[in-house]
Order: C-alpha cells, then structure tokens, then sequence
C-alpha cells in the first residue's frame, strides 16, 4: 500500500498537469471534450491524492521507519491517535494533507457546478489543476513524505510533545480546510476575469465557497488558540507569533469579502474591490504558507527552515503578477452599476468595515514582515512583539466593534435622521449603562471600559433587531415567542445568522478585556508550604503544596505537583501541573521535557498553574496565573462558528419564502426589508 | 477491448491523442527544468549546511556593582521590566513569560540573572536596557523603538488606515455629486413634461428607442 502511495503521488501530478492543460486549452478553443476530460482529471487527481494519503497512513500506522517521514515524527510506543494525526506533524506530510484537501474541495466544485457557469468553468478547473499542480511539484521534487532513508533505524525520533494534543488532532485540519477553501473562490474568479463574466453568476458561485473557508478558519484559529493556551504553558492564547498572524491574514480579508458581496448582490457597486478581495485573500494564504516554511520569520509553530519556501515565493510572485493582469485589463467590465448616495448608508457603513479590516490586515502583515524590512533596510534584527500589535490593532479592533453595532442600524441608501434617532436610542443607552455600571464598580483601565461600552452597544443593536423581528413576527402571525424566534432566524439564515456572529465578536472582545485584568504569582515550594494570592475579583486564594509524584504513563515519565486550592476559605479541590519526559519504546529521551499545565475553569476565571521545575524531590517551583474570562474566548468562537453555519446553510424553499417574513412588513421611506440581508 | 468506429468521435480521439502528445512534450520538458531547479536547490541548501541564526545565542551582559548599591527595582518593576523585552530564542515572549514557562529556554532564565545582578548593581531601568541593547542591539527589545527608520513600523499601519479613509471619502464624494447630478437632470425632465404626463425615468433618446421598438412590435 505505502508503494502504491508513492506511486500515485506521481500519477496525481500527471493528473493535474493534465487537468490544467486540458481544461485551459479546452476553455481556449472550445472543445467540450477536452473540458470534460479536464474535469475527469481533476476527480482522478483527487482520487489519486486520497490514495498517495492512505498510502503515508498505512506507513504510519505500521511504523515503516525505513521512510524518513516516519521515522522523523513518530515512535513505536506513540498512542494510535496520534500516529493518525502524524499526517500533518511534519512538513511533507503536511503539503500532502494540504493537497488532499485542495483536490476534494476541487472534485465538489467542479462536480456541483457540472451543470452550471459552464463558460468559466474550464478555466475554473484548469486554475485549481494549478494550485494542485504545484502543491504536488512541491512533493514530488522537494519534499517527498515517502522519501525513504538508506538504513531503518529500530525506533523514530517521536512526536514533538506539545503536538500530542487534542487541540492538534483538530486544529490543523480545520485550518487547512479554511486555507485552502479560499483556492475555490480564487478560481472562480479567475474563471471569471477570463471570460469576463463578471456579474452576480460568479459572487453566486463564490458566496458560499467565502463562507466555507471563514467557517473553517475561525474554528481552526479559536482551537490553535486554545491549544496554545492549554499546551505552551504561557497562560496566554495569542502571541502575534508569525505563524498565528498567517492564519488571521486571510480570515480578515474573507470577513470583508462577506461584508462588500452584500452592496455588490444588493446596489452593483464594489466589483473591483470584491474581485480584489477574494485574490486576496488567496495570496494571502500562499503568503502565509511562504512564512510558514520558509524559516524566514522566526516562529515556535513554523515548519523547520526549509528549501521549499523559494517554491512558494515564486509561487506568489506568479500568481499576483497573473492575477494583477488580469483584473488590471478587466477594469471596464467591473465598473460599478449604482453609486452610493449618502455616507450615512448601510453601504457606507460596510466600506468603513472595510476599511478597518483590511486596516488591521495590513498592520498585521506590516508587524509581521517588518523585521525582515528592517533587517534589509539597517542591517539591523529587530523583535515586533506582543506590545507593537497590540498598540496598533488595539484601537483598530475598537472601531470595528463599533462598526459591528453601527453596520446593521443604517438604512441602506440613505439614512434619515429619524431612522437613526430610532435606531440607535436603545443600544447606546445598553452601551452607557454597561459603562456607567463598571466605572460605579471600580473599573478604570481605559481599554477594558471602552471595550465593554462598544460591546454593551453592539449587544444592544443585535438584542433590538431579534426584538423587532420576533415582535413583527408574533403581530402578523400570532406565534408563539420561541415559534417566532426560531422561525425569524429560519427564514432569514443570512441575516438572523449574521447577527449571531456578531454576538460572538462582541463575547471576543469582552473576553479579550478580561486580560486586562490578569494577576501572577511565582513561587517556590517545599511539601505542605503554602502561597496566598488575591484575584482582580477581589478573591483571596491559597494554594498549599501536596508534595510532588513520579509515574510512568503511556510514552513518558511523569513528574507531577499538585496543590490543594481554597478561595476565601472555601475549599476549591486539587489542582496539578506535570512535567514530561516523552521516550521512545526503548526508554530513551526523545525531546526535552515539557509541561502540561493545570487549570482550574470556570467561566468568571482560569486559575492556570504551572509547574516551572523541581527544585529538589520536595521543592517544586511554579507559577500561577488568574486569567478573567478566558473561558469565554472559546464560547466566543463557537458562537461565531455556529452563526456561520446558520449563515452557510442552504435557505428554505421557494414556497417557505414566500410564505415568511420578508414580504409581508410595509415599507417607508427610510425603511429596508426587514427580511434583507443583513 | 472496443474500437470505436464513429468517425466524428474517432477524430476526435485522434485529435486528443495528438493533443496529449504535444502536451506530455511541454510538461515533461517543464518536468525536467522543475527537477533541476530542484536539485540546485538541494545542492544550494546542504552547502549552506543548517547553518543557524545568531540571535537564539546568549551573550552575558554585567557590570561592576556601583558602591554602596542597592537593588534599583521591586519585584513587580522588574517583571514589568522583563515584559519589555524580547527572549532572544525562537519563543516569541518575552523574558519574563519566557522564564516562568513551559520552554526549555535556557536564555531567558540567563538573562533574568544579568538583569538581576544589574538590578543589585543599582543600575537604572534605562542604564540596564543601554546595557542590553549595547549587546544584544534592537533584537531584545519586544516592539520597535519610535525612532528613526523603525517609527516606520508604528506609523505605517495608521497612515494607511488614514489614506484609505481619504480615498474612501473622496469616492464617495464623487459618488454623491454624479447622483446629484443625475437628480437635478431627473428633476429637469420631470419638469420639462407637462403636468399630466406620465413620469418615466428615462433619456429622450432611450423614449425613441422605446417607441421604435413598439412601433416595430405593432
């Protein structure tokens, strides 16, 4: 099976390089034949990238050591889970995976639209043959995941520890499922730049494909978040590390993307920008990649320095020079159909939202390259840290919370002033009280009052919106509250589920405020000795070592300490941090010990502790974190996730719509549909 | 095996199989540059040898205590003090989050214990960090300095921002005097017709248009 793997990763890269021929040179001279051989090949491609993939699991699976793969990121006494999730632990498996999944969302898009966009198509096809094309080349002639090592050592080298999480079984894959989602809507407007059929057809083709890619994105970013905080050890979730700010940078531009299809499906306007956008957001990704595995940018989650990162620059390079072209001599054809009228306008209101992320993209992009910049410009290495994204994208991350509550209160074209007087009356007051409230109760940390007066406000505007439409819903229908509420969100997914997103973004950012407020402590220990630290909530707690134990567990030796924990006398329980020495089957130290740390959650607080280092076999060192509201970080992005599928999922029928909402409220002057988009 | 023997789909099989021949010619010739490069770039990186960065290296930083010193800072102002700076090893932290960690960073527990003896020394925060940066250069600190070439860093991001907000506005105020334009030529022809004509939103070119075309139907 492994030979027939390495066998097919070949025939996969004939395959596309055929896909890619046949479909552009089909689109080119019009031979339905050749479209269709194209599309034949892309569904073999994919075929043949599944096959080269169970071929590296069997490998895994069976502990072949003779490849270098194998025996680079796995041992013998490695849990079965985690031999599956190998697959992705390292930089050849990785582009493998990257390429299974560029080729099956490839197969779907070219299947679902078998009968539909037939004119673009072929060049739809030939654009994903490209990006399969390559990923392969990359495999085949850089970085082989079956590349086979002259002698077969009795063990591998294990998995790095701190990859042997949960939080990395699900993390990457959900990632790559967004990264490389932005591939479809990248070929359709390619497909479309091409053929020049630049009107709502394509958006509609691309929509749902944005979609995708965001709902994968913010899932894999909020689990690479928790995996961090419950794995490095830091008690924190977001470091600006290079690599997490590759995976914001599309995410960021996907957003906008989903925010300006909405003026160009209603009003005809933002062509140019739209088609920019999704471009984008592509580069984005392949940009990411180059940083990724480059080694260019120093990163604790990067890839090993590889060659492989010349691959994708010139990969970059390419694909901004063809795609710049190509909307560059299209400008005619993506002339707006409308022009806005006023600047207090839902229109307007996006393009500000715009605006601002497309700011923080591009200060985050800055942060990131900005020592390679200054490296080449002085001579001299300098850190961008923490402190330099959070000054910058701080107060940028503000403003787009207002815009968040501000988007959906404007009418679209023309915003009268009574429209606003009514709009926004009830949510600023929701804001000031919010404000009033936490400045009564002691507050004073600038960031954390503005961050929960705006969150205060955009709460207010979602909460008067469910309220509105539930409220219409029960006049006209006589339902009942929860009829009214679901069926309001069921008949307007789009809308309903996009406010749903919102209220995540605002439990985001309060949970973000709650750092501010974090409080540590360091200590030493012997058994029985106690520390006393006071929380931002005013707690007092005591933590008295319980002494510290030796075991084996699975693949490591466990060396763990563990505290009995009081808050204001009350007993709390047992809280314990582990230092680990993983081994291979034959007892020998693989990396250097970790440490898994302990927490204590709850929604109002994480108590995060642990353990530095043993002093002695009596004294361990430690260090314990109370970090406010951490808890809602990952409530925040499942709410955001599960808005996006409500978003995603496909509308009612015909007859359902018809019987719904949408149609049945009166219209006025300065009013819009209550069942349009939000 | 099946032979097709309609003669339309036959050349075009004929035509395909040329197709593929021309086609396996320029990939396989793409193939052979690929794996060239390829292989210059294996040669090109073993040459460089795994040769790593200087910057995840330690470099002692000390100075001879000041007579009659005493420590120059509590504990929360030098963990404070730590924050700020960058640990030179691949972490992304910074000192203080580095050292009390999970990373088996052997750096940030050194420099903690140069700062330290600086700190004992009597040494002020602003003499430590010359002391620092003196050695280690602009890599230990954790964001750029807003001085010279690396102010770039911190104004870029909000110039940006800004010429986009101008643009945007110059957009849109361009936006609102074509359609005010359009408006006042809507409000021309509205009142060029006589008060019982029907208001149709339309050139006069567009209305003869129209009325050929009905002229033509009829």
């Amino acid at each position: 099976m492994i030979l027939v793997g390495e066998l097919s990763l070949w025939i996969a890269l004939l395959m596309a390089a055929w896909t890619t021929t046949v479909s552009f040179a089909g689109g080119m001279q019009g031979r339905p034949d050749l479209i269709k051989s194209g599309e034949r090949a892309m569904y073999a491609t994919f075929g043949f990238v599944l096959l080269a993939s169970i071929g590296l699991w069997t490998a895994l699976f069976t502990h072949d050591f003779s490849l270098k793969f194998v025996a680079s990121f796995t041992s013998a006494n490695l849990p079965k889970v985690y031999l599956f999730t190998a697959f992705w632990a390292g930089q050849e498996g990785s582009l493998l995976f990257w390429a299974l999944i560029m080729t099956m969302y490839a197969a779907i898009a070219v299947f679902t639209n078998r009968n539909r966009n037939r004119e673009m198509m072929p060049y739809v096809t030939g654009t994903l043959g490209v990006v399969a094309l390559f990923f392969l080349m990359t495999m085949a002639f850089a970085e082989n995941p079956f590349e086979r090592l002259d002698w077969v050592p009795p063990d591998g080298r294990g998995m790095n520890p701190q990859l042997q999480n949960p939080g990395m079984a699900a993390h990457p894959p959900m990632l790559y499922l967004g990264y490389v989602g932005t591939a479809i809507p990248f070929a359709f407007a390619v497909g479309a730049l091409v053929t020049r059929q630049l009107d709502a057809q394509w958006l509609g083709a691309v929509r749902r494909w944005a979609l995708v890619s965001w709902f994968f994105l913010t899932i894999g970013i909020t689990l690479g978040m928790w995996w961090a905080y419950v794995e490095l050890g830091w008690a924190g979730y977001w470091a600006w590390d290079a690599v997490e700010n590759s995976s914001f940078l599309p995410w960021l531009t996907v957003t906008a993307f989903l925010h300006s299809i909405m003026i160009q499906e209603k009003r005809g306007m933002l062509r140019k920008w739209n088609v920019t956008l999704v471009v984008l957001s592509f580069l984005l990704t392949i940009l990411g990649t180059f940083i990724t595995r480059s080694g260019v940018i120093e990163s604790v989650h990067a890839f090993a320095r590889s060659p492989i990162g010349n691959w994708f620059l010139g990969f970059l390079v390419v694909a901004t020079v063809l795609t710049a072209y190509l909307v560059s001599t299209r400008l005619n054809d993506l002339q707006a159909k409308a022009e806005l009228e006023s600047m207090v306008s839902r229109e307007a209101a996006f393009l500000y939202n715009n605006l601002v992320l497309v700011g923080i993209c591009f200060a985050t992009l800055w942060g990131t390259l900005f020592p390679i910049l200054s490296e080449w410009v002085k001579g001299d290495k300098i850190t961008v840290g923490p402190p330099f994204f959070n000054a910058v994208n701080g107060p940028l991350g503000l403003l787009l919370l207002a815009l968040t509550g501000i988007g959906p209160l404007i009418a679209w074209r023309r915003a009268s002033i009574a429209n606003l007087q009514r709009q926004f009356t009830a949510p600023l007051v929701a804001g000031v009280v919010v404000f009033v409230t936490l400045f009564a109760l002691g507050m004073r940390d600038v960031y954390a009052l503005a961050s929960y007066l705006l969150a205060g406000f955009v709460f207010g505007t979602i909460i008067q919106e469910f309220v509105k439409g539930v409220g219409a819903r029960r006049r006209m229908y006589s339902e009942g509250f929860f009829a009214a509420f679901f069926r309001l969100i069921g008949r307007n997914r789009r809308r309903y589920g996009g406010y749903i997103v919102h209220f995540g973004v605002v439990v985001l950012f309060c949970a973000f405020a709650g750092l501010m407020f974090k409080r540590d402590v360091t200590a030493t220990l012997k058994t029985g000795e106690s520390v006393k630290a006071t929380d931002a909530y005013g707690h007092e707690w005591v933590f008295t070592s319980q002494g510290i134990s030796q075991d084996k567990q699975l693949n490591r030796f466990v060396t763990a300490v563990t505290f009995a924990v009081t808050r204001d006398g009350q007993n709390m329980g047992l809280l314990s941090s582990e230092k680990r020495q993983h081994v291979n089957s034959r007892n020998e130290p693989t990396f250097e010990p970790s440490t898994e740390v302990g927490i204590l959650e709850s929604p109002k607080q994480d108590v995060y502790l642990v353990f530095t280092g043993a002093v002695d076999r009596d004294t361990a060192a430690v260090h314990i974190n109370f970090n406010p509201l951490v808890w809602w970080v990952w409530f925040g992005g499942i709410i955001m996730a599960f808005g996006g599928l409500i978003v995603m999922w496909p509308q009612a029928t015909k007859g359902e719509r018809e019987g719904g909402y949408v149609a049945q409220i009166p219209m006025g002057r300065d009013m819009e549909p209550v069942g349009a988009g939000a | 095996m099946s032979f097709d023997r309609n003669p339309i789909t036959n050349q075009r099989a004929q035509s395909r199989r040329a197709f593929v021949m021309r086609a396996g010619a320029v990939v396989g010739g793409l193939g052979l540059l690929v794996r060239r490069a390829g292989a210059q770039e294996q040669q090109a990186s073993s040459t460089n040898g795994g040769e790593e960065m200087t910057s995840d290296s330690y470099k002692p930083v000390s100075r001879p205590p000041k007579p009659g010193a005493t420590p120059s800072m509590s504990k929360v102002e030098l963990e404070t003090f730590e924050r700020q700076l960058a640990c030179p090893c691949p972490c992304t932290l910074d000192i203080y989050t580095c050292r009390t960690t999970d990373f088996s960073c052997g750096i940030s527990p050194a420099v903690h214990g140069d700062i330290q003896r600086l700190v004992d020394g009597g040494y002020t925060a602003t003499e430590i960090m010359e002391a620092l940066t003196g050695t280690y250069g602009d890599f230990i600190l954790n964001s750029p300095r807003k001085e010279g070439f690396s102010l770039a860093a911190w104004f870029a991001p909000f110039a940006a921002v800004a010429v986009g907000a101008v643009g945007i506005g110059a957009m849109l105020r361009s936006w609102r005097l074509n359609a005010k334009t359009a408006d006042a030529a809507r409000a021309a022809r509205a009142a060029a017709q006589p008060a019982n004509a029907p208001s149709v939103d339309a050139t006069p070119e567009e209305l003869a248009r129209l009325e050929a075309a009905l002229r033509e139907n009829r």
